[in-house]
């Protein structure tokens, strides 16, 4: 057999996680660091280095491929390596390292075959649309896509708000409730099919360059090759903790980076600083623990008991937490330095916010917490 | 002379990139780099900056920049150790002592710390709304016509004023960050110097019992609920109630349903109620009390399944009776939850190790007491203890003094009203 005929996963062994992980860290910290102004404040959308990730294995890493399991937790790490540069990149990691995740768990082979290697690759990008799912589940918000089921498939109309990691020839993993009935379908949404149509979104505060679209579908048709799950409330079941467990990568990756900046000034104002809050050694103790939490959760990713679920909604929302609060404190260890547009101290406190609203949000983690540790009782 | 200038620059020229930092604004000069936005190619020597050079964030001149040495990370972290913040009794966020649990125990720690200091920063976190009651009476509520605003002594707001203490209803405790020594909530993350696990244990529901079928009394929201659903006591809306274990809850719940004009079926494995005190015949005593009252025992059976059959609710047993009733009350034990004590890496023997005399956890800023603890691995879910659990607690907290708490066994006073007994 010639190799080339072989998925190359077969063929290349996967790189040894410090391998991995220092390459990432030079990608971050050479090219990456250089575009992260202009990637928070002019909407440049860093596709090279994304793709470069994709072909370090940084994306994919959680990914069962024949040589074994997949490493989430090698996966988190890789997230956070880009983060502790650049919040805007981890969240496209992230975005692309879930979307990956949709495809491998399909079981539909028009989308784990040649579909899923491209996206290892990184020559297929995609996001995911799951943010109004996911608060659908948790019964917060209704589902915003409709189904129709016609001949051979659905018919989906709609509106998304914002959808992120998208370019013309990118694709989201998205679902929609089926008109007349309680089931909802999940879908490999490519932007550049019929009845789909992108719109740039009002900017943000921060993160500009996250290719993130509001996505209008007007009778867009989805086929079987298109289907990732029907019904999709089982698989969405089973994915769900891995989903949130891999945001932590971005949590990580920002406090990192503010405990990195408080200790830059610490020869030079650490005679102030000594008299504030979340001190660097503080910050980082508190965000070893929760890497050791974290770093136990990967290896079940796929738990799906509710009180496993529960402590992987707390471990995201501790690092929300305590990214806002790193952030904050590395703004208030550089003072009027760190307050200068350009610096990297600011934008991070503009990351951390986004890290404590992007669905699930603080808010979000602690209702559903709730809602899932009440006790039930007959009605 | 020429000679030796070309020298010295030749080795000025060798020594590493020197990088200069700003006073004023932190920015720092690398000479590799130099500064091509001011026209300063990459290799620009600081030296051979010109004076008229600026800053290029924040415009001060070149003699306010000084030599910058990257800092190792270990020196400054060594540095930093000795000059953290030091807590002091006056520091304007002093934590103090976050208690999980409103029950009798967290309620009683309270009071017994305010007693003792006056000043203390006490949290009440609870997952009720924190009223105060008396869980005994929830097993003879009927038989003594209390209506449910009777069972509130106080209200969980009116405890909270009185005492002085923060409270926290509707929420739910979730981790401990035990190095932090932070209590992760559903409503934010709190601090403590000392936290007290009071949260009890809960009502089992083994295999096949469903939660959405099957009722458990262990607190009075519960309690409330199925009162509101069997309907208020009136002579004409009996209900059949179908009651699942025949130990101490069950048989008290079966007591006090059945005074209150329920029709009541009471199912359990062993061959009598109360099998526990076998040895003093409590059950035959018991059966005996209820000879005039609507309550049917059936022994040596195990619930095989419960469904939902139109409005009401059909049991199985594996041996093949069949049985209805309008609610089903699962009374099948306690069971500790364990997320609290597993998150903080607390030692755990069939619930929250403690010190015998102490009542310390395995963190020595951790105590734990009532239904949630084990003594050499055993429970003690009882009243009594609960008290002096409190003072030994709060005393230690307090720096009142050691009060070593006792362990003893409990005596169990069976509130079943037409013939309380006493066991031992």
């Amino acid at each position: 057999m010639n190799p080339v005929d072989l998925p190359h996963e077969v063929v290349d062994a996967p790189p040894a996680a410090d391998t991995l992980l220092a390459a990432v860290r030079a990608v971050a910290q050479g090219p990456l660091q250089q575009q992260a102004d202009a990637i928070d404040r002019q909407g440049h959308y860093p596709h090279a280095v994304l793709k470069e990730l994709a072909g370090l294995g940084a994306m994919s890493a959680h990914l069962d491929a024949p040589m074994g399991p997949g490493d989430f937790f090698l996966a988190i790490q890789a997230m956070a390596e880009a983060s502790r540069v650049c919040g805007a990149t981890g969240f496209m990691m992230w975005c692309q390292a879930v979307c990956g995740l949709y495809l491998q768990q399909s079981g539909n082979p028009a989308l784990m075959g040649e579909a899923l290697q491209r996206h290892v690759d990184g020559l297929g990008m995609g996001g995911t649309a799951l943010s109004n799912p996911m608060k659908s589940y948790a019964q917060i918000e209704s589902l915003l896509l409709k189904a129709t089921k016609v001949e051979g498939g659905y018919l989906i109309n709609g509106t998304l708000p914002w959808v992120s990691n998208l370019q013309a020839d990118h694709y989201c993993g998205a679902i929609a409730a089926v008109s007349g009935s309680d089931s909802e379908v999940m879908f490999l949404l490519r932007c550049n099919a019929p009845g789909v149509e992108m719109h740039e979104c009002p900017s943000f505060s921060a993160m500009e360059g996250t290719g993130t679209y509001a996505l209008r579908l007007k009778d867009h048709f989805i086929g079987a090759a298109d289907i990732i799950a029907d019904p999709a409330k089982p698989y969405i079941a089973r994915i769900r903790a891995a989903f949130v467990m891999l945001q932590c990568g971005m949590a990580v990756g920002i406090t990192q980076g503010a405990i990195d900046s408080m200790w830059a000034v610490e020869p030079q104002l650490g005679h102030v600083n000594q008299y504030l809050e979340d001190r660097p050694d503080a910050v980082q103790a508190e965000l070893d623990a929760l890497v050791a939490r974290v770093q136990k959760m990967a290896q079940t990713p796929f738990d799906t008991s509710t009180e496993f679920f529960i402590d992987v909604l707390d471990a995201r929302a501790h690092g929300a937490e305590l990214c806002l609060r790193a952030t904050q404190s590395a703004l208030m260890h550089q003072g009027a330095r760190g307050y200068l547009m350009s610096s990297d101290v600011q934008r991070r406190v503009r990351e951390a916010h986004f890290v404590a609203i992007v669905t699930p949000a603080i808010k979000h983690l602690r209702k559903e917490i709730a809602r899932l540790s009440t006790e039930e009782m007959p009605a | 002379m020429n000679q030796l200038t070309a020298v010295a620059q030749a080795v000025q020229a060798l020594a590493p990139w020197q990088q200069y930092i700003c006073h004023a604004c932190g920015y720092i000069y690398n000479e590799a780099d130099g500064d091509p936005d001011s026209g300063l190619a990459a290799g620009t020597r600081f030296a051979d900056i010109p004076e008229d050079w600026a800053c290029p964030l924040c415009g001060v001149t070149k003699s306010d920049f000084e030599i910058y040495e990257p800092p190792s990370l270990d020196a400054l972290r060594a540095k930093a150790q000795g000059c953290g913040p030091v807590p002091s009794p006056g520091q304007r966020h002093r934590p103090g002592v976050v208690i999980v649990g409103a029950g009798r125990a967290g309620w009683q720690l309270a009071e017994n710390l305010r007693a003792m200091d006056a000043e203390l920063p006490i949290t009440l976190v609870t997952v009720c709304a924190g009223d105060v009651y008396d869980k005994p009476l929830l097993s003879v509520a009927m038989a003594r016509q209390l209506p449910r605003e009777k069972l509130v002594r106080e209200t969980g707001a009116d405890a909270a004023r009185r005492l002085n203490l923060r409270l926290l209803p509707h929420t739910h405790a979730i981790s401990i960050s035990a190095d932090a020594k932070q209590l992760r909530t559903t409503r934010g993350t709190l601090r403590y110097d000392q936290l007290v696990l009071a949260h009890g244990a809960q009502a089992a529901l083994p295999s096949p019992l469903q939660a959405s079928l099957c009722w458990r009394v262990n607190h009075l929201g519960a309690y409330l609920q199925l009162r509101t659903a069997l309907g208020e006591v009136d002579g004409t809306g009996e209900k059949d109630v179908l009651i699942i274990g025949a130990g101490l809850i069950g048989s008290e719940l079966a007591n006090d349903l059945a005074l209150g004009g329920h029709r009541i079926t009471l199912l359990d494995v062993q061959s009598e109620p109360l099998a526990r005190w076998q040895a003093e015949q409590a059950g035959q005593q018991v059966l005996l009390a209820w000879q005039d009252l609507p309550i049917r025992f059936v022994g040596g059976v195990k619930v095989a399944k419960v469904e939902k059959i139109g409005g009401r609710i059909r049991v199985s047993t594996e041996c093949g009776q069949q049985f209805e009733a309008d609610q089903v009350i699962a009374a099948t034990g306690l069971q500790t939850p364990s997320r609290l004590a597993q998150s903080a890496g607390l030692t755990w023997q069939n619930g929250i190790a403690v010190d015998p005399q102490t009542l310390r956890t395995s963190n020595p800023a951790i105590h734990a007491m009532g239904d949630c603890i084990t003594i050499d691995g055993q429970a003690s879910r009882f009243i009594e203890p609960i008290a002096r659990q409190a003072k030994t607690i709060a005393a230690a907290i307090c720096n009142c003094g050691a009060i070593p708490y006792e362990n003893k066994p409990a005596v169990v006073r069976v509130k079943t009203t037409s013939m309380p007994l006493t066991l031992h």
